[in-house]
């Protein structure tokens, strides 16, 4: 056998050999790679010794966020767990580990870092623009045509909490729910999405939502069963002005969920 | 028998035996799968059935046939399942716990699926053997006892794990009825059980269709009539022992089919073809509605099955192609086919997906027969190639020396998968994918059946008892079906009590779980509505993955 042939015969044992080895090593590895509570503990202990009431903390990837909370969810009121996005909060603390990132803090540059054996802390800090109303606020006061009541929840959307002003349509019929006179900044920004998982799956045509400022429409989404939270913009003119929502259904059963700030 | 024989047999049953254990000792640390649960219930009262007709304490009639096995609507006495297995952990539960008293009636209930994965050991055994070897068929049989998911199906009392035993049952018999004995009854028999395991057995007719067929062919080639009748005549005892003995049994052992067979049989398919989709997390998407990927089957497989498991199926599998035509009876084709029969309908796109590797269970035999010739082969031209360059070694030591030391190194990286996995194999990958962590990364699927739940419960037993007779309430959703199971075998205090369902439990509970999926986040959502508060005072972690949060409601809400 020449020596080439004889290298390319040895290679599937000395290749399953290698991985074998590689495979031993690194399943351990894996299996002692996340960091454990001391490491959270340290890092919660940075973020408490310079925390200020309204700083946002966020956790990554996604799935570290129990852990997070576990350490630093007296931190985290509901309202900010459940919040629309993240555009109201001036300080963001970001805990990460394996160099995940979390996209409230994306293209922001921190202003602090710190790694506590694997649990990497970062801070950032922003302008942030000034909410003249939230509709969250106002669901008391807003006005639906017909028997339906809007209702405020915290909901599961995309498989995230939000905190949402959730309206169940009739099939085909449009629910027009009003808030009279809100302060309108120079923005109005939402967000609209389906709740619930199950009837997510069990209907799976999209709904629709529009905003009429003045009877004009000014802004539409038309969130489908795998688009979570939709956002929507639309530029507006200070003062108090009548906002309209206007959601669609095709189906009934479908929940329709939506949350809006008026920015300046 | 000789000296030889013996010691393959008593191999081949130690090696059964050492799996049976490995899977006994195992499931006492995994938690009651939601289905268990129903499947325990109706066991219990089809063992009773079969006890009281045998002690003529019942005759046969379709009343008492429906009250225990069927009903009008589809999950009526669990009719949407066949019974062999439910028969089976009824009678162990039965003797093993009702009257030995010698484990819990949990413990007795699994017992025989730890059996039929032991069993399923042995089959591989006598399979390797067969085909490639003594060496080869101790690494086969390893290789399959040490597949981390299929170690923890083994050990629930369900019949995702038995029924890739009943399958390969049917093949191994199958193929050894191809030799043309006279009375090839077992293959039937064999079907008949697995067609009384699992509604999945109907796709065995396809790769044993397809394998006799080819062989029918290369029998017409070989008749100078060329007589096309060949091609399914020539083994006809064994399409008889299928098409009549396969159906016979499985009608002898669920009575529900003894009335109205057809119309029930119909019935048991259709609630399968027509099944609604659980959610199931695969590539960081929730699915639950098709058309889903066509890839999950072969990810799912590529991630949860030891990497050189795999690798060395790989190189086996380019060794039965250099092989192909040259064994009777085409073994490695029908191996093949059958790995495809099993795994095949998941490329479909509409084929449900929840519940991943465990439907699909019955390919993984192919995959270790052909590692463990992957790993003999790999290890004879490389100990030709040491001999090659040392004249004066003997091959065949060197054959065995290296054999055992590639056997071994790929043996210790199976084990290491398999025990890092346990108890929470449903959330561990395998180290290509990173560990159980690198799966959470990719978005693969966290768990099922919310068996995790079972880590927690030291913590719940040891918080102090209610002052006053008052229970404390738990929220506990996917493991409220065994709350009771589990207090019933004294692993949660009975003054611990389950709350009941959705946010009418959770504004009744005291303390709260939740089980970490996807689509479960909404059960802290609603925990934290009515808790008002999203700090778990408890988070179970298996390899730092989340896997289920206690909650505890505040003595005193935040505002």
């Amino acid at each position: 056998m020449s020596p080439g042939r004889t290298a390319l015969a040895a290679a599937p044992a000395v290749v399953l050999f290698v991985l074998g080895a590689w495979e031993t090593c690194a399943t351990r590895e894996a299996a002692t790679s996340v960091p454990g509570d001391a490491a959270w503990d340290a890092a919660a202990a940075t973020v408490r010794a310079r925390y200020a009431a309204g700083d946002l903390l966020v956790f990554a990837p996604d799935w570290v966020d129990p852990v997070g909370r576990l350490h630093l969810g007296d931190l985290i009121p509901l309202e900010m767990a459940g919040r629309m996005d993240a555009a109201r909060y001036g300080r963001i603390w970001e805990l990460s580990i394996r160099g995940a990132h979390a996209p409230e803090v994306a293209g922001l540059t921190p202003v602090t870092s710190g790694d506590y054996a694997g649990v990497r802390v970062r801070l950032f800090e922003r302008p942030t623009p000034t909410v003249t109303a939230d509709v969250l606020e106002h669901v008391t006061d807003a006005r639906a045509d017909g028997p339906l009541r809007p209702g405020l929840v915290l909901a599961e959307v995309g498989f995230a909490p939000h905190r949402c002003v959730q309206i169940v349509p009739h099939g085909g019929t449009p629910v027009r729910i009003t808030f009279p006179q809100l302060a309108l900044g120079t923005e109005l920004v939402g967000y609209v999405g389906l709740a619930d998982v199950f009837t997510r799956r069990d209907v799976r045509t999209p709904v629709e939502l529009d905003v009429e400022i003045g009877g004009k429409l000014v802004a539409s989404a038309k969130p489908g069963v795998d688009d979570g939270w939709v956002r929507f913009a639309a530029p507006t003119t200070p003062g108090p002005t009548d906002v309209v929502f206007i959601a669609r259904a095709a189906e009934s059963n479908r929940l329709v969920c939506f949350a809006a700030e008026a920015r300046k | 028998m000789t000296r030889t024989r013996r010691l393959h047999v008593l191999t081949g049953v130690a090696l059964a035996l050492l799996t049976t254990i490995a899977v006994l000792v195992n499931q006492r640390d995994v938690g009651i799968a939601r289905d268990e649960v129903v499947y325990m219930e109706y066991s219990a009262h089809y063992a009773a059935w079969w006890r009281g007709l045998v002690t003529f304490d019942h005759g046969i009639s379709a009343t008492n046939i429906t009250a225990t096995w069927g009903g009008p609507a589809a999950t009526d006495n669990n009719r949407e399942h066949p019974p062999l297995m439910k028969e089976m952990f009824g009678m162990s539960q039965w003797l093993l716990h009702d009257v030995l008293g010698v484990c819990s009636e949990l413990t007795a209930a699994r017992a025989p699926a730890a059996a039929t994965h032991g069993l399923a050991v042995g089959l591989v055994f006598a399979f390797a053997l067969e085909l490639f070897g003594f060496g080869e068929a101790i690494l086969a049989s390893l290789l399959l006892l040490l597949l981390p998911r299929a170690l923890f199906h083994a050990g629930l009392a369900c019949f995702d794990a038995p029924i890739m035993t009943w399958w390969l049952a049917t093949v191994l018999a199958y193929y050894r009825a191809l030799d043309g004995r006279r009375w090839p009854w077992l293959v039937g028999v064999m079907f008949g059980c697995a067609l009384a395991t699992k509604h999945t057995a109907v796709l065995l007719p396809f790769a044993l269709g397809v394998h006799y067929l080819w062989l029918g062919g290369r029998a017409r080639a070989a008749d100078p009539a060329r007589r096309w009748a060949l091609l399914v005549t020539h083994r006809w005892r064994v399409i008889v022992s299928l098409a009549v003995l396969g159906p016979l049994v499985l009608f002898l052992l669920w009575p529900w089919l003894w009335i109205a067979p057809i119309t029930h049989v119909a019935q048991w398919m259709s609630f399968h073809l027509t099944h609604v989709h659980y959610n199931y997390e695969y590539l960081g998407h929730n699915w639950n509605a098709p058309r889903f990927p066509w890839h999950v089957a072969l990810v799912t497989t590529l991630v949860t099955v030891p990497v050189v498991t795999l690798a060395a199926a790989l190189v086996g599998l380019g060794r039965w192609l250099g092989l192909r035509g040259t064994l009777p009876r085409a073994p490695l084709l029908l191996l093949v086919l059958s790995f495809g029969a099993s795994i095949g309908p998941f490329l479909l796109g509409t084929t449900p997906i929840f519940g991943a590797e465990k439907h699909w269970m019955p390919a993984l035999p192919t995959l270790c027969l052909a590692a463990a010739c992957g790993i003999g082969w790999a290890t004879r031209a490389l100990a030709a190639a040491v001999v090659a360059w040392r004249p004066a070694w003997s091959e065949t030591v060197t054959r065995q020396t290296l054999l055992v030391a590639l056997g071994g190194m790929v043996t210790l990286a199976a084990a290491t998968e398999t025990i890092t996995a346990q108890p929470y194999a449903l959330t561990s990958y395998n180290a290509l994918a990173g560990g159980a962590p690198g799966g959470a990364d990719l978005g693969m699927n966290r768990q099922f059946w919310g068996v995790a739940v079972r880590g927690v419960l030291p913590l719940l037993a040891a918080e102090p008892p209610p002052v006053g007779p008052q229970p404390r309430f738990i929220y506990t959703h996917d493991a409220s079906p065994a709350w009771g199971l589990y207090q019933k075998l004294g692993l949660v205090p009975r003054w611990l009590a389950d709350a009941g369902h959705e946010d009418a439990g959770v504004a009744h509970s005291d303390v709260a779980l939740v089980v970490h999926e996807l689509h479960f986040n909404r059960h802290d959502y609603m925990i934290w509505q009515g808790y008002r508060s999203v700090k778990p005072t408890y988070v179970l972690r298996s390899d730092g993955v989340p896997i289920v949060s206690v909650y505890e409601r505040p003595a005193s809400p935040p505002p």
